[in-house]
């Protein structure tokens, strides 16, 4: 294989844990075993205790508007260890774990932040490397 | 020299090259973030293996403790026939989830802990301090599986970073320097043919004045 296509199928393969689809909190908390398919078939659990963690500090009309895995975006245009948020529920979710200040639909946070986050919420957050 | 090299110098490969070069540094910068984030996540799992480990630590010491007591109040014999009566039984719902394509499992744990009556062995001839020793035992079962659960995330974790790192490496001191070189190699060898043609030119209108 060329070293070309060795980037090419590494790239591919950076993004193959993101779901198919989210689901809403309210899906989630609804569900006796939450989870979401990831596009590679496989299975991808969430912990009910992140998702009564996410029920306390989200309010219960976003439940229908939080998707889940929060997904977090990182674009090397952003500079090494930055990461993006986007969507207000999510951005609130974020700026609540983290305790700053957000403002507007989308937040970026950094990698002393993402380890928090990642922390917090080891199966409601997944990274998003954009590739494209 | 362009031979030395085994490249053609042409502006289609110079085209080509440079795609190329984009291409690696691409991938360069997206498995170096993947890297970050691994190491990010490979920590944070390290701080809840030190955790755990700890938590398991300190129950195992409080059942072995209990263990002896029992030894000491029943006899070992009874002690370990009372162990051979016993249901061993664990129902353990065994899922996944995904970190960054890496598959980590996660051990979903039924309680553990059981009634006296439904260890299996005899009430009649075992003491309190077997039912004791028993319950502390199943206490440390549950901490041991999510300490066991932790200890094969970081593993793979740890391959994956491992292997990441190598590419990472390979991309950067390798491939990228490699590409580079190749591009200016062309480039120069192209302003080169460049330069060669004007002189060729002028002198070939320096010949046609002189002859007319």
């Amino acid at each position: 294989m060329s070293t070309d296509r060795i980037i090419q199928f590494e790239l591919a393969r950076l993004n193959v844990h993101l779901p198919e689809r989210q689901i809403t909190l309210k899906e989630a908390l609804s569900s006796p075993a939450p989870h979401v398919v990831a596009r590679d078939g496989s299975k991808h659990k969430f912990e009910r205790g992140e998702l009564e963690f996410l029920k306390e500090i989200v309010p219960p009309s976003d439940w229908d508007s939080l998707r889940l895995p929060i997904l977090i975006v990182i674009n090397p245009k952003l500079g090494r260890g930055a990461a993006e948020i986007a969507g207000r529920p999510e951005v609130e979710v974020v700026s609540s774990v983290l305790k700053k200040e957000a403002r507007g639909d989308e937040m970026v946070i950094y990698r002393p932040e993402v380890a928090v986050l990642r922390a917090k919420l080891p199966t409601t957050t997944q990274y998003l490397f954009m590739v494209g | 020299m362009a031979k030395a090299v085994g490249i053609t110098p042409t502006r289609m490969e110079l085209l080509r090259l440079r795609q190329r070069v984009a291409l690696a540094q691409k991938g360069h910068d997206l498995l170096r973030e993947k890297m970050d984030a691994l190491v990010i996540e490979f920590f944070g799992i390290v701080r809840r293996i030190r955790d755990a480990r700890v938590k398991a630590m300190r129950r195992l010491e409080a059942a072995y403790h209990a263990l002896s007591l029992c030894f000491a109040l029943q006899g070992t014999i009874e002690t370990h026939q009372a162990a051979r009566e016993a249901r061993k039984e664990l129902v353990v719902d065994i899922s996944t989830r995904h970190v960054m394509g890496i598959l980590v499992p996660v051990f979903d744990v039924r309680p553990i802990e059981r009634h006296a009556l439904a260890r299996g062995y005899s009430l009649y001839a075992t003491s309190s301090a077997l039912d004791e020793a028993s319950r502390e035992f199943e206490k440390v079962l549950g901490g041991l599986l999510k300490l066991a659960e932790l200890e094969e995330g970081a593993r793979v974790i740890a391959l994956e970073l491992e292997k990441t790192k190598r590419r990472v490496n390979a991309l950067k001191y390798v491939i990228l320097p490699g590409l580079k070189a190749m591009v200016k190699f062309i480039s120069m060898r192209l302003d080169e043919m460049e330069r060669e043609n004007f002189s060729r030119l002028k002198r070939i209108k320096a010949m046609l004045e002189a002859r007319e």
